[in-house]
This record gives structure tokens, C-alpha cells and sequence, in this order.
């Protein structure tokens, strides 16, 4: 075909903003040429719902619970957070038994969420064997939050001064259990996505972001640790019982989806292992205050490591039972701009596969 | 991981899915599902209904005593109601079973009704809630808190008082 002055060599496409790669919607504009993306634009705010205005309209207690409903997949690190910066300005410290309670609920969670994003890369992938596989082996961590917590995503475990939940010998044996039988499962996934052809055909190489640029957008949790930096908030600051944990911070080089998948499935590896550690040596005593403590006014911030990614809560109060703001930072955010590398020189039918692999949440990042 | 063997034993295994309706859907103890409500323990104290971050409980005032409304449509199943209940007057059940005709979506309600009594000191009508035991030192016998109950809340604070001095 001889060129047409007339029609521009670049051409804008519509991507999103429904079904991208989950089912949330985010909307790209990416310019084309021929089938390689030279230009992206992300457009935000389609489902925004004032979840920040509504928490302002609470009181603390309430709070706990609306913003484990921000979003499905972290919705345990919301809450966490929240009543970590309301512990902050309360100055509360929790009892023992809490933290380690609190910390077995976080990477129950993570186990789920990163099977989940792994399981959809596989979908993307056009592997339809593998996502159901790896379903049905989340399915496992399903029942056991079902079992454990009585929801398979809203955990309800937090509260301000420590956790609601408390685990019976009953139950910490059924947790053993079904850990047992995720372990060798999980093992044998990453031999897969080590291995399969298929998947890294269509994933090594692809969505590369160096570690300059990553450190540049401020990318954040699997995305940060797959381009090699070395960084979770486990570690850096430890919250919870995370100090009393060995957290094994898996770091790849290249930056790739491939990497960032394995970075995650690593991650559930770790996470399993340090929820047998938690069992162990969870101790005795309460789970919490038992009261519902007041919160002075003051000012706080805190943040933990979700499935995600570091996660930032600000909370000011005024002495009274509603928050005067609240206001949070979610590791989604910073992963967005990530995008703007991973694109560069990629191809149409890679789009969806590079979009996923940041592990998009948008309902916590348009709240 | 070798998908013929995992496919030999997905065949093997049969179905993961549950067979409901038509077959028994696994429910574990501790799932958090359908609000109860017993009025008998219930202190009165209202604390459900402000916690509740659904707005999904209310207490009414009526002639005949203090009514409990828990609506099941709009409550969202955190469970943070029986937390901070300090009798467990309201629990979370593990019955899931919430599917409902069109018609009846009105009627998904908790309903309970904390009657009015005459105390038996004063005469004067009061609500029958179960009397705030639990940070009383020396606890109370079975027998006094009967006799705490039967009374209206000003004779509760009297008899509490007289039993301290005594």
C-alpha cells in the first residue's frame, strides 16, 4: 500500500474502559502505528463514588468497615491501615497476640489476591486450563478465609485497639491443613509459569520497565520488586508482628510481566511459610482492648505492604467520633504511571496482558 | 506440572462446584450471615445500632416497649453489631438463605420486641432489658439479677447501691 498524505501515520485507539483485563474499568487512548503503541494516555475516574467524602459522614468504628468494602482484594490492608494511623494518634499499642493475628490475615489475603492476578495472566494468556487450575488451587485460600474468618474476601478481622477474630486449636489445625495442601500446589505452579512455553511466549520480554524508571513513576510492591528494588514495607518498617518474621523480599531484574508474576507467586510461597511461622509462635492472651477507645484530635500516617504494594493512610481528627479526613494512597495509583514505560514499544494484543501484570485495583484507586 | 495427570485426576475427582440447589452447599461454623436477635438479653444499650455502619438497625419506641429492626437488605454482614453487643443479644448466624420473592423484600427484617414492665419497687413502667451485670463486682447471683430486672432503671441504680452498702 503506497502512503496516503492524506491519513495520518499514527492513529488513536479506545481501550477500555470496560474489560481491559479485569473487569474494572480504566480507559487508555493509545496511539498507534500499524500494531506497536507509541503513545498512551490513561484516562481515570469512571467508577470514583466518594468513598474519602463518606468517611468524613462516620464515625471510627463505621469507618473500619467501609473502607474494608473500598476495594475486594486488599480488603483487609484498608482496614489494617486505617486502624493503624487511629492507634497512632491514640498512642495504643496492641496486645501481642493481635499482631500476629493481624499479620496472619494480611498474607492470607495476599496469598489470594496474587493467585488471582496470576490466574488471570494465564486467562490473558489464552490458557484457559491453567487460569482454572490456578482458580480452583485459590479456591483453597477461599475456604479457608470462609472457614476461618466466615467471608470469602471481607475478612472483618480489624478493630481499633486489635483484631475481632481469635483462633481456637480447632481451627489453627484446619489452617495447617489447608496450608499443607496449598504448599505443594503453589510449588508446582511456578515450575509452570517457570517452564510453560506458552506463557513466556507471551510474557518475557514484554511491559519491560528498567529500575531507573521504576524508582522515576515511584512504582511500588510486585512492580518495584520485579524491576530489582528492594523494597517492602514489611521490611523497611515493620508493623504488626513483621518484626518478630523472617519477610523474604524476592527482587528480579527485568522488569518484565513474566518477572512480576513470579515475583507474586514467590511471594504467595513466602507467605505461606510465614503464616506456618505465625501459628507457631502466635502467643497467648488478648486480641484486643475490649473497649472501644476514644481517639484523641491529632494527626497520623500510616502504611503497610498490600497485595499490591505500599499502602499510605492520613487520618485527622478533632476529638470526635467522625474523622475530620481521611485520605490514603493506594499502591495502584503509582503503579499507573508505570504503565507509560511498559508500554513503549509494545504491541495491541500485549496491552491487556501489560495491564494486568501491574494488578490494577481500580475501586481503591478511584474510590 | 503435567496437565494429563491433573486431568486424570480432575476426572477422577469429579466436580469441585457445589451441587446446590439440588444438592447440601457446604457452610462453615463460624460464617458470618444472618443477623438474630434475642430480646431477652438485650441491655438496651442501643450500641448495635451505632455502630452499625450500614444504618441497617433500628430501635423504636413504642407503646408496648422498644421494637429491634434489623434489616437483612441492608446489612452488609460485618459482624461488627455482635462484637461490640455486650450481652450477644444480637449474634451472626451461619444461614445463608437470604434469597427472597420480590414481594416479600419488606419482610426481610430481624424483628424483636423488648416489652414494657411494671417495677416491682415503684410501680412506674420501664422497659424489661436485661440489667448491665457484667462490671459488677462481687458478680451477681442468678436470683438478684431476677430480682435487678424486675425493677425500673432508677430502682436498678437504688438496689445496686443498697447491695454495695449492705
Amino acid at each position: 500500500m503506497s502512503a496516503d498524505p492524506q491519513i495520518s501515520k499514527v492513529s488513536t485507539i479506545p481501550v477500555g474502559p470496560l474489560h481491559v483485563a479485569l473487569e474494572e474499568p480504566m480507559y487508555f487512548r493509545i496511539d498507534v502505528d500499524g500494531e506497536n503503541v507509541t503513545g498512551v494516555d490513561i484516562n481515570a475516574g469512571h467508577v470514583h463514588r466518594g468513598v474519602e467524602y463518606l468517611t468524613m459522614k462516620r464515625t471510627m468504628t463505621q469507618n473500619v468497615v467501609l473502607t474494608e468494602r473500598i476495594c475486594s482484594l486488599c480488603s483487609n490492608s484498608h482496614p489494617e491501615t486505617f486502624v493503624m494511623a487511629a492507634e497512632n494518634i491514640a498512642g495504643i499499642t496492641i496486645p501481642e497476640r493481635a499482631a500476629f493475628l493481624r499479620v496472619i490475615a494480611a498474607e492470607v489475603k495476599r496469598v489470594a489476591s496474587h493467585l488471582f492476578n496470576v490466574a488471570i495472566l494465564a486467562h490473558l494468556t489464552g490458557y484457559e486450563m491453567l487460569f482454572m487450575h490456578v482458580m480452583q488451587i485459590r479456591e483453597i485460600a477461599q475456604d479457608l478465609k470462609e472457614t476461618v474468618f466466615g467471608n470469602r474476601m471481607d475478612l472483618a478481622a480489624m478493630c481499633i485497639g486489635g483484631v475481632r477474630y481469635n483462633l481456637d486449636a480447632e481451627m489453627t489445625a484446619y489452617m495447617l491443613g489447608a496450608l499443607d495442601k496449598l504448599e505443594p500446589e503453589v510449588q508446582a505452579i511456578i515450575k509452570t509459569y517457570k517452564t510453560n512455553s506458552s506463557i513466556l511466549r507471551r510474557t518475557r520480554g514484554v511491559g519491560v520497565i528498567a529500575k531507573d524508571e521504576a524508582i522515576s513513576v515511584g512504582a511500588v510492591g510486585p512492580v518495584a520488586r520485579a524491576a530489582g528494588i528492594d523494597y517492602d514495607v514489611r521490611v523497611v518498617a515493620p508493623y504488626a508482628a513483621y518484626n518478630k518474621l523472617t519477610v523474604p523480599v524476592p527482587t528480579l531484574k527485568d522488569g518484565d510481566v513474566w518477572s512480576r508474576a513470579m515475583i507474586r507467586l514467590y511471594e504467595v510461597a513466602n507467605s505461606i511459610q510465614m503464616l506456618r511461622d505465625c501459628l507457631k509462635l502466635l502467643p497467648g492472651g488478648a486480641i484486643n482492648l475490649g473497649e472501644r477507645p476514644d481517639i484523641p484530635a491529632g494527626r497520623a500516617v500510616a502504611k503497610c505492604e498490600a497485595p499490591r504494594g505500599e499502602l499510605i493512610y492520613y487520618l485527622k481528627t478533632n476529638g470526635e467520633e467522625i474523622p475530620e479526613r481521611v485520605k490514603w494512597r493506594v499502591p495502584s495509583f503509582m503503579n499507573w504511571d508505570a504503565l507509560h514505560f511498559m508500554f513503549k514499544g509494545s504491541k495491541i494484543a500485549d496491552i491487556a496482558i501489560i495491564v494486568n501484570s501491574i494488578d490494577p485495583c481500580v475501586s481503591c484507586t478511584e474510590r | 506440572m503435567n496437565f494429563l495427570s491433573l486431568f486424570a485426576r480432575n476426572l477422577r475427582r469429579g466436580p469441585y462446584t457445589e451441587a446446590f440447589p439440588f444438592g447440601p452447599a457446604k457452610t462453615p461454623e463460624h460464617l458470618r450471615a444472618r443477623i438474630t436477635f434475642d430480646p431477652k438479653q438485650c441491655e438496651g444499650c442501643r450500641l448495635c445500632e451505632k455502630v452499625c455502619p450500614a444504618g441497617a438497625i433500628r430501635f423504636t419506641r413504642t407503646p408496648g416497649g422498644m421494637t429491634f429492626d434489623c434489616w437483612h437488605a441492608t446489612c452488609v454482614f460485618c459482624g461488627t453489631c455482635e462484637f461490640y453487643c455486650p450481652t450477644k443479644a444480637v449474634k451472626q448466624s451461619n444461614d445463608w438463605h437470604l434469597a427472597h420473592a420480590q414481594g416479600e423484600k419488606y419482610a426481610q427484617v430481624e424483628h424483636g420486641l423488648i416489652p414494657n414492665q411494671i417495677c416491682v419497687e415503684c410501680g412506674a413502667k420501664a422497659l424489661d432489658t436485661a440489667p448491665a451485670v457484667s462490671h459488677i463486682k462481687p458478680p451477681l447471683s442468678a436470683e438478684e439479677v431476677t430480682e435487678l430486672r424486675a425493677r425500673c432503671p432508677k430502682c436498678r441504680n437504688k438496689y445496686l447501691r443498697s447491695r454495695k452498702t449492705s
